[in-house]
């Protein structure tokens, strides 16, 4: 049936073409469909592309544009001539055999590097591996179990950044969320004071917060350990072992929340402060719903593309680790590790790191996407209807 | 009750016994004890009480007495125990020394087994819960560019050798010391290190030198302006300029350490004598470029703030010249310039070359080149700086006086908790597994290696406090040497012979055939018989195979000692399947004084070694062919799966093999390598694997390969790696993303826990002396030298020299000679008449220098007086 648009009577004279109707919303969906992958397409294709800006110039940065290249070498012949003379067979050699001997060792080294090929071809070789996630061979870092795989070196740090910043941040998150959530429906309350009063605290680093609860806690009342990731020797017990592990997990984890809950807590609260005086909320309100419902319907639903959106940023930034952070309490992450690459200089591995959570990235703000679709209805692709 | 108030009490009851008996007339008295206690009978923990009945004939009276005999109380579990002192030894990662120290303070960590500096060194000396050992072996110094500069525009001060000489006089290596290092460094002036034989042998000279160079910032001031004006620059306003532009100083001051502020505060004093200063403040891997590859006549650096370090204690002081003064060593370009005076040139290059043929002949060699390396200064040096090594005061544990506990080869077998026996330690380390463990291409970090010693036992091991070699597994060695080589024994184990000719027979192993896996004797390699510098005979005690096993149970046996030689010659052969290019230079450089090599006997071993390498002690010069490897240990059958391995391209010994073939390298405690041994074990068991067959297959029975794979399968299946060595510990624990190790003891060790208690801790003679602070022109004057050790008199026979040095007001040496020993503990220096009748008024120094047979750091001690007529 139609009706128009103006009116809103029907018009009963107007036959109904079923066929027309059938084709024309095949059309429209073949039309949403190209559409679709048009814009998948062409959505990857800036993504690909970004990410390969990104990680060259993460190359250039990474090597200075080459003058790495100069530094490794005067190493190189550093370290060869001070091994050498640490040897005491260095001096039954000739001047000539040291010299032989000397270059030999400079030589291997700076074929292993591939510093006797210019930089720019490698560079792009770099680029070219990252891309394809050939991660390869690092110069100088090694995993711990000693492997120059990178994806060995990468694996063996990931867990233990993951089950620590991930738990951290999880618990961050969905304690500020709903904390966020019940503080802007008690706008200026006592604990809605507290929160803004704290906040500033997040100025301060976790790690610095984590100096004093050592301090505290190991040094001082000698309850919790100074750092690490288990107990040493490690239980052999899986059960003991988990626990020793939660007791090593306490400093850090209260460290990271103790500098990030009250910002992030009132981030959230005036977040929702927006959307908690909304019309529509003030109307359910008045209808007599229960806040509880107030908050899942009329507040969460319509911010949910902001919160997955953050969720999803947080869920990724927890590969990047947090150097001093892990420093600090000794724990083995993936942070540490990209703090050694960089200063090695070792390509691989930092091209590696960056590939990696770039892709994720990409990936996260590509899935987002058809997430925001998924979850609000007002998103649609251009073209492919009204918004309301 | 304590031993004293059983003393005090037994004296009161022996004083009272005394005086009955003397009440008692006449008679010859006899004493009858009940019970005789002899000093060496062993008692468990109180003092014996003993009975004696007094019995005084004549008048029939008895008189009871109670006697305290005091007897060494042994501790039955201490005198048995084998091997470590410990349990476990538990390794944990802690990368922060100031994390560390609160750990110790804490109880966390007993031992911090990395040489700290700084505020948490002071912290550490501080605490009265920690002790520390003083480590020596980082020297700071300043690298002068001597180029002059191919821009004909621009000086360089430092090409000009009166203006690095005088840069002596401008440096307050005082000030240096005690502010920028907060006391945690000594004023350095001489190439040779603080922790070296010929430290203690020149320290006369030494302190000669440092009256000479002493801080004077006029002196170096006036000869800096003499010089400048000589070279053409001028000074306006009080900056010196060159072509009308101010004459501007490069500083390349490293940024990671104290060097920080010594580079500033040298710069400051530079800038103080006219110049300008462009302070470059950077990390190593910046400033390296600069001073190690750029071209010194570019002139983009003049000065650079360098250090260089010593792992062990150094007994020849080798490159002490040759590698700071001669451009024969390094081959970086600023070194090609070095062109010293030709008596440096040639004392250098002797004492490096061992080119002498006495003691004697060597001392003036070095008494040639002090001085002369002081006047050519391409380099000045600053301080020597002192870390300390920190531990609990309930931990007992040697530390090498150059190394620290990581750098100590003994450190294992000493520690311990003091009061008690077993137990667990735990030992923070910067880092734990930093590489991976094999024996040609594995860890060569400082903290893996200590890990490694700490399981291992040598043949000889090195004196922490001296450097001198001490017998480790070995039972005896003999030595021929060439006649008029400077060589000397200090040890009753090593017998040491001069003749004229050190022959090598033509039977002797000294080449390998790649090919066919046999060895080329002597008589195949050489045309003609060789005569070589020395002949090193070691033998190994009668009971070696019954008593020593590796950690997997596995008794030791001749073909682990034959291995190390295959292996040294066949990786580094294109012809073997185990060739492997990065062990090209270690084969080349091991040949360059091995001449050949005999097991003149299996059983007992005995092996002989023909070689070229000096060394001026005779313990040092011993081969042992104890199989601890260039990186690690093996046996010959973890060595076997591990050439299996590498010959199948599963992996890589070295770095460079495994890049090329892009393999991993072989780590035998952990990684993916673990599944590719694990294969080469399996397949090994299965065909009864010889390696090097032909050769190894004459001491290497099947049964004996039989059982040595059971062996180190079953040790795989309990410790989950293929590391075995023969220590007082083994390996049982491997955490390395944990960063954690674990040290069990090793129930089977031949050794009593207490061989190695002598060196638990350095005896460095401490040293006052007592004298008038005043003395008379012309009249005797005497003083006297208090030296004590641990709390204790300083034993004469262990005191190598107590020489004294006695500078004038104007810091001229104006006497010296030799103390007198008077007792243990004290000694006497007496400057006669005739020796203070040439002293002139004013204010006079006497400095000790007390050399010691023990340690080889010397001690000083200083005493001011005043001379008057």
């Amino acid at each position: 049936m139609a009706t128009d648009a103006i009116t809103g009577d029907f018009d009963l004279s107007a036959e109904v073409d079923v066929e027309s109707i059938e084709s024309s919303a095949r059309k429209a969906r073949l039309q949403s469909t190209k559409r679709l992958l048009r814009y998948t397409f062409l959505k990857l294709v800036a993504l690909v592309f970004t990410v390969a800006i990104g990680v060259y110039i993460t190359i250039l940065v990474a090597n200075m544009g080459g003058a790495v290249d100069k530094i490794r070498l005067a190493t190189i012949r550093e370290s060869a001539a001070l091994a050498a003379t640490a040897n005491p067979a260095f001096k039954y050699m000739s001047v000539e055999e040291r010299t032989n001997y000397l270059n030999r060792q400079v030589e291997l080294e700076v074929k292993r590097l591939g510093l006797d090929r210019p930089f720019m071809i490698r560079s792009f070789e770099y680029l070219r591996d990252g891309m394809v996630l050939n991660l390869g061979y690092a110069q100088q870092l090694m995993s711990d179990s000693g492997s120059r795989f990178v994806r060995n070196i990468l694996l063996e740090r990931l867990p233990s950044t993951l089950l620590l910043f991930g738990t951290a941040n999880l618990i961050l998150f969905f304690l500020a969320l709903f904390a966020g959530l019940s503080l802007s429906r008690r706008y200026g309350s006592f604990f809605d004071k507290l929160v803004l009063a704290l906040a500033p605290s997040s100025a301060v680093p976790a790690w610095f917060y984590g100096l004093f609860l050592i301090l505290i806690f190991a040094a001082w009342l000698k309850m919790l350990p100074f750092g690490g990731m288990v107990d040493a020797p490690p239980p052999d017990n899986p059960v003991d072992y988990a626990l020793s592990l939660g007791k090593h997990m306490i400093l850090p984890l209260a460290a990271w929340l103790i500098s990030s809950i009250f910002l992030t807590i009132y981030n959230w609260r005036t977040f929702f402060l927006i959307y908690a005086s909304e019309d529509y909320v003030e109307m359910a309100k008045a209808k007599g719903l229960s806040d509880g419902m107030i908050e899942r319907r009329y507040i969460l639903r319509p911010t949910l593309p902001n919160i997955i959106t953050s969720f999803a940023l947080t869920l990724i930034t927890l590969w990047t680790g947090a150097i001093i952070f892990e420093t600090v309490f000794n724990w083995p992450g993936i942070g540490q590790l990209y703090y050694r690459a960089i200063s090695a200089f070792d390509t691989p591995v930092i091209v590696a790191n960056v590939v990696l959570y770039a892709y994720l990235l990409a990936l996260t703000v590509f899935l987002l996407d058809f997430i925001y679709a998924l979850v609000d209805p007002r998103v649609r692709i251009e073209g492919g209807g009204h918004k309301q | 009750m304590s031993r004293k108030v059983w003393a005090l009490l037994a004296l009161f009851v022996l004083v009272g016994a005394m005086a009955l008996a003397s009440c008692t007339s006449g008679g010859e008295t006899v004493v009858e004890v009940t019970r005789v206690v002899t000093e060496t009978e062993v008692v468990e923990q109180e003092p014996e009480v003993v009975e004696v009945t007094r019995v005084v004939e004549g008048e029939a009276e008895t008189v009871e007495v109670t006697r305290v005999v005091e007897v060494p109380v042994v501790n039955e579990e201490e005198a048995n125990r084998m091997g470590g002192w410990l349990d476990t030894i538990v390794i944990v990662q802690e990368p922060d020394s100031n994390s560390a120290i609160a750990r110790l303070e804490a109880g966390d960590l007993d031992v911090y087994a990395d040489d700290v500096g700084g505020e948490a060194a002071l912290q550490a000396i501080n605490s009265d819960k920690i002790q520390t050992r003083t480590q020596y072996g980082l020297f700071d110094e300043l690298t002068f560019n001597i180029a002059t500069c191919a821009d004909e525009t621009m000086l360089n001060p430092f090409q000009n050798e009166k203006i690095r000489q005088a840069m002596n006089y401008i440096m307050n290596r005082e000030y240096i010391a005690q502010e920028l290092y907060q006391g945690l460094a000594t004023p350095k002036y001489t190439t040779i290190a603080e922790a070296s034989a010929d430290r203690a042998r020149f320290a006369k000279e030494i302190r000669e030198i440092e009256a000479q160079w002493g801080y004077d910032f006029d002196k170096g001031s006036a000869l800096i302006a003499s010089e400048m004006e000589g070279m053409g620059a001028t000074l306006e306003g009080g900056v010196w300029t060159y072509n009308g532009k101010p004459v501007n100083i490069i500083f390349l001051i490293r940024s990671e350490d104290t060097r920080a502020l010594i580079g500033d505060y040298l710069a400051t004093q530079l800038e103080d004598a006219g110049f300008t200063v462009d302070r470059m403040i950077r990390p190593a891997a910046d400033l390296s470029p600069l001073w190690v590859s750029s071209d010194p006549a570019e002139c983009l650096w003049s000065l650079y703030t360098g250090a260089w370090s010593q792992t062990a204690i150094d007994r020849e002081s080798t490159f002490s010249f040759e590698q700071y003064y001669t451009n024969r060593v390094l081959p970086w370009p600023l070194w090609a310039l070095y062109s010293p005076p030709a008596a440096l040139d040639e004392a250098s290059q002797k004492i490096y070359n061992g080119d002498f043929s006495s003691i004697e002949e060597r001392n003036e060699l070095f008494r040639t080149a002090l001085p002369l390396s002081m006047e050519y200064a391409t380099r000045n040096w600053i301080t020597s700086r002192l870390t300390v090594v920190p531990f609990r005061n309930e931990v007992s544990v040697t530390t090498d006086l150059a190394g620290g506990i990581s750098g100590a080869a003994l450190w294992s077998k000493t520690i311990r908790f003091a009061d008690k026996v077993g137990g667990s330690m735990r030992i923070g380390l910067p880092s734990v597994f930093t590489e991976p463990w094999n024996p040609f291409g594995g860890s060569n970090w400082v903290f893996d290696q200590m890990v490694i010693r700490g399981i291992n036992d040598q043949g000889i091991y090195s004196d922490p406090n001296t450097g001198l070699g001490v017998r480790g597994r070995i039972e005896k060695a003999e030595l021929d040497v060439r006649e008029g080589y400077p060589m000397t024994a200090s040890s009753d184990w090593v017998t040491l012979n001069f003749v004229p000719e050190v022959a090598v027979p033509d039977d002797a192993w000294a080449g390998w055939d790649a090919e066919n896996q046999v060895f080329l004797t002597a008589g195949e390699v050489y045309t003609e018989t060789q005569t070589v510098l020395r002949k090193s005979t070691v033998y190994y005690p009668a009971d070696l195979y019954d008593t020593v096993t590796w950690h997997d149970g596995s008794p030791i046996s001749a073909a682990d000692f034959i291995m190390p030689l295959i292996t040294v010659l066949d990786l580094g052969d294109p012809a073997s399947p185990n060739y492997d290019e990065a062990l090209v230079p270690t084969r080349e450089q091991f040949l360059s004084s091995f001449v050949a090599m005999r097991v003149a006997s299996v059983d007992p071993l005995v092996i002989e070694t023909w070689s070229n390498a000096g060394s001026l002690d005779a313990e040092n010069a011993v081969n042992t062919w104890w199989p601890n490897y260039d990186y690690s240990d093996a046996a010959w059958h973890n060595m076997a799966i591990m050439l299996l391995g590498d010959a199948d391209g599963g992996f890589a010994f070295t770095d460079e093999k495994a890049a090329a073939g892009e393999v991993e390298r072989v780590n035998l405690i952990a990684g993916p390598t673990l599944d590719i041994l694990a294969e080469k074990l399996a397949a090994a068991t299965e065909e009864n694997y010889i390696p090097y067959a032909p050769t190894l297959g004459q001491y290497i029975s099947s049964d004996d390969a039989a059982a040595r794979y059971a062996n180190l399968t079953e040790f795989v299946r309990r410790n989950g790696h293929y590391y075995i060595s023969t220590g007082p510990y083994f390996l049982s624990g491997v955490f390395p993303v944990q960063g954690q190790a674990v040290l069990q003891h090793y129930d089977a060790h031949p050794d009593p826990a207490n061989r190695w208690s002598a060196f638990s801790a350095p005896a460095f003679p401490v040293t006052e002396i007592d004298g008038p602070a005043r003395v008379t022109i012309g009249e005797e004057a005497s003083f006297d030298i208090y030296i004590d050790v641990f709390d204790g008199p300083y034993p004469v026979a262990d005191m190598d020299s107590v020489k004294y040095l006695v500078f004038g007001a104007d810091g001229s040496l104006v006497a010296e000679g030799t103390a007198e020993a008077v007792e243990d503990g004290l000694w006497q220096v007496t400057l006669g008449s005739d020796v203070t009748g040439g002293f002139a008024e004013g204010s006079n120094r006497l400095d000790i220098v007390v050399v010691s047979k023990l340690v080889a750091i010397p001690g000083t001690a200083s005493h001011e007086f005043v001379t008057a007529p």
